[in-house]
This record gives structure tokens, C-alpha cells and sequence, in this order.
């Protein structure tokens, strides 16, 4: 690795920077608003086609949503302008952190290690068993 | 390895100058074309890292490449104008061959699906480029052209090519192109149903710079408007960390061979998704689903997401 290596490198991580900036000032990401039951009951249903959808949580604040289906929860949730789904047992969904009205769910996996879901509570006493 | 003439340290300026076009465009409306900050940041980062990485291995490649060409069957002049032509047709096989590989095995689609974890499709997305391409070792298959006798400066200038090429097919700015250049060539239109996850564009055109290997080898699945592509994995991250980004694959790899060792071979290098007890699902599982549940409206589709 010489000197023109290094040059060359500081100068392509200068233009990254600048890149991601104009990325920022344009306001061009995708224009997903908030979940609500109805988008998010689609959204579970093409990411996790054929289960059963016993009750369905939104976050408050429409960046994910959460769903009992059988012995599994279905989780979404917000990443950047798009969403990400994982299934996980549902009594490790039930015994998720919850503090302050979030939700902190483990994901147990590497690309995908938790989302957090603003809720009015949790876990919901009808379906904690 | 680099030859004096490189395309990509060439084709540079070019990247930077067309993703700032892109934006632009899509900023005032006169392209389709969506940036999230954070993504793009990714992207690119990835890019400049894959620069970084490729200097680790770049000896080794080097070397290997010279000892085969050392041992060559022939002598290619760089100079005629056939050897060009018959480089540009047996590299572009071989980027098929490479491609396809690098999607059916999880070993090599452990180096390769950073580039497809964007949940976008735009010019910065070309440049989310591998860092453990080196490790991964999907340079051998290149090697064959150097015992054919092909200089090694000559398929690292073919090899540039290829990449620049494949750089301005990631936009969905353009939709179609005339008829007869999306017959032959490999287009944004063919690219993003490469890209997409929807299950019926799933391991499909794995094409460099010509569709004709795709359409020879069962692969092809054109664009289709009713279908919208969807991008990004399968199992989208869920997460910006661009250490995950780089290396959750080969983790994930690690962690399930920890867990079952019995089953290691399999996990290692059956196709992406396989697992010893059925739990998790490859392509051909996917498609197989999809293809007997009944469609989904489009529409419905757009809506939810």
C-alpha cells in the first residue's frame, strides 16, 4: 500500500461523504408512512404468507408491529424507509423487556439482533400463557 | 491485481458524478429513483471498504494467476482483436458461472449477500461490493482463462470492464430499453428482478453483461409490471451496522455448524436457507409456496409496504 493508495482512499471517503449528505438534503426515500392494523396485517401477511394472524399490536408510533400466530410471534419492524420480519417463539416474545412503553424484542439473529416497538403495554394479559 | 489500464479507477469520477445525477433527477421529479440516507451510507461504505479488502488478497490472486498463465496451453496476443472477443465471451461465462455459484451455495453467498441486503435499488447500490470476495475464493474460477493462455493484465482489464458495465444497470431511472439490446445484453430491467425477492424473481438473470448465458441455462425471468419487484433478502437486516452487513452471513455459518456439526457440510455448503431439519427455507422451497398459494394482488402488496 503506498502513498497514492492512501490519497486515493481519503479522497473516495471525502466524495462518500459528500455522497451520503446530498442522499440526506434530497428527502428521496421511500414515502412509507406509518403502520396502522391495516397495513400492517398486509405487511405480515406477504412477509409471513399462510400463518394465522390471532391478534395483531402496532406500535404507537407506526414503526412496526408485532402478531401472536399459534405458538409464534411475527415481528416487523421499521429500518430506514423499509420494514424487516423475523418469527421467534411467542413465550420469548412474552418474556421481552418492556420499559418505559418500549418493547424490546430479541431477534436472535445476527442481521436482525432486536427491534423495539412502542407500546401501551406488554405483554397483553389475555395472551401472555 | 491491476493492469496499468483499470476501468474502474477510471470509471471512478463517473460513479460519483451519476449517483449525484440520479439524486437530483429523482429530487426534481424527473427520474424514478429513491435514496434513504443511512442505506446509501451503507452502500457506499461497503465500496470503499471491498477497496480496502481487496488489497489483502490482491497478492495472492496475483501470484496464483501469473503461476497458471506461467503453465498456460497457448499464447494469446493481447493485440488481436479476436482475443478481445473471445475474452469478452469466456469471462462473461465465467462471471455467470461465478454468479450462480456465489447464489445456490451458502458458502459463497455468504461473500455475496451484502450486495443484495439494500432494501433499494439505485446507483449506490452497485457499489455495495464484498470485502470477503478474497477469502471466499470465487477468483479461481478465473484462473482457466490464464492456463488458456489469456495475459493476466488482459482479463483484469476484461474483469474492469465487466464491473463498470454492471455498474449503470442498478437504477430503476430506466425502464426498458429497445428490444433487441434487452434480448442480448443485460439491462436495469433484467437487474432488478436479479435484485428483487419477490419469490418468483428468486435466483434468477444472473447475468454480467449478457442476458444470452441466462437464456441459455434456464435462468431468465423477465420484468413483469404486474409483479413489482420487491427488494433487498429474503430475511431483510435488520440493521445499518455496516460490520453485520459485511460478515452476518459467514456468523450465521459459524453459528449453525457450532450448533450442529454433524450436519456442518450441509450447512456450509448446501444452498442458502437449507437446515438439517426442514426449519428454514431455500429459494426452490420459496418459489415452490408461492407458486401454490394462490396470488396476491399487486396492489394490496404496494399498499401494505
Amino acid at each position: 500500500m503506498n502513498e497514492a493508495f492512501f490519497v486515493q482512499l481519503a479522497l473516495s471517503a471525502a466524495a462518500v461523504g459528500v455522497l451520503v449528505g446530498i442522499a440526506a438534503w434530497a428527502k428521496i426515500a421511500r414515502p412509507a408512512g406509518p403502520l396502522d392494523e391495516h397495513k400492517a396485517r398486509g405487511l405480515l401477511e406477504y412477509e409471513f404468507p399462510g400463518r394465522r394472524l390471532d391478534a395483531v399490536w402496532v406500535a404507537s408510533d407506526g414503526a412496526g408491529a408485532l402478531a401472536k400466530s399459534g405458538g409464534l410471534a411475527l415481528v416487523i419492524c421499521q429500518v430506514g424507509d423499509g420494514f424487516a420480519a423475523r418469527q421467534i417463539p411467542w413465550a420469548q416474545a412474552i418474556s421481552s423487556s418492556f420499559k418505559n412503553g418500549k418493547l424490546c424484542v430479541d431477534l436472535a439473529d445476527i442481521a436482525a439482533p432486536r427491534a423495539t416497538l412502542s407500546l401501551p403495554a406488554w405483554p397483553p394479559k389475555d395472551l401472555a400463557a | 491485481m491491476k493492469a496499468e489500464f483499470d476501468p474502474v479507477t477510471l470509471a471512478t469520477p463517473f460513479f460519483i458524478l451519476s449517483i449525484i445525477l440520479e439524486i437530483v433527477l429523482a429530487r426534481m421529479g424527473k427520474a424514478q429513483a429513491r435514496y434513504e440516507a443511512k442505506d446509501t451510507a451503507v452502500s457506499l461504505g461497503m465500496g470503499l471498504g471491498s477497496t480496502v479488502a481487496g488489497v489483502f488478497t490482491a497478492g495472492l490472486i496475483f501470484a496464483a494467476t501469473v503461476w497458471v498463465y506461467e503453465h498456460r496451453l497457448f499464447t494469446i496476443p493481447m493485440t488481436a482483436i479476436w482475443a478481445w472477443v473471445a475474452i469478452f465471451l469466456l469471462e462473461d461465462l465465467t462471471y455467470y458461472v461465478f454468479h450462480r455459484v456465489s447464489h445456490e451455495r451458502r458458502f459463497w453467498w455468504a461473500s455475496h449477500v451484502n450486495h443484495h441486503s439494500s432494501q433499494h435499488y439505485n446507483l449506490s447500490t452497485a457499489l455495495r461490493q464484498t470485502w470477503t470476495g478474497g477469502v471466499a475464493g470465487t477468483w479461481l474460477l478465473w484462473l482457466p482463462l490464464a492456463w488458456l493462455g489469456f495475459p493476466p493484465a488482459m482479463i483484469a482489464i476484461q474483469k474492469g470492464i465487466s464491473l463498470v458495465y454492471q455498474y449503470w444497470i442498478h437504477t430503476e431511472a430506466i425502464r426498458r430499453l429497445p428490444r433487441w439490446f434487452e434480448a442480448v445484453f443485460n439491462t436495469p430491467s433484467h437487474h432488478r428482478v436479479h435484485h428483487a425477492r419477490n419469490p418468483l424473481y428468486l435466483d434468477k438473470n444472473y447475468a454480467g453483461i449478457l442476458i444470452i448465458w441466462d437464456r441459455m441455462f434456464g435462468t431468465f425471468q423477465p420484468e413483469l409490471d404486474e409483479e413489482p419487484c420487491r427488494y433487498g433478502l429474503v430475511k431483510n437486516m435488520a440493521t445499518f451496522n455496516i460490520l453485520r452487513v459485511a460478515f452476518h452471513e459467514w456468523a450465521g455459518i459459524v453459528q449453525d455448524v457450532v450448533r450442529h456439526p454433524r450436519h456442518a457440510l450441509g450447512y456450509i455448503f448446501g444452498p442458502p436457507g437449507w437446515s438439517h431439519d426442514g426449519s428454514r427455507e431455500t429459494s426452490a422451497m420459496i418459489k415452490a409456496r408461492a407458486a401454490e398459494a394462490p396470488a396476491q394482488p399487486a396492489g394490496a402488496i404496494r399498499e401494505a409496504a
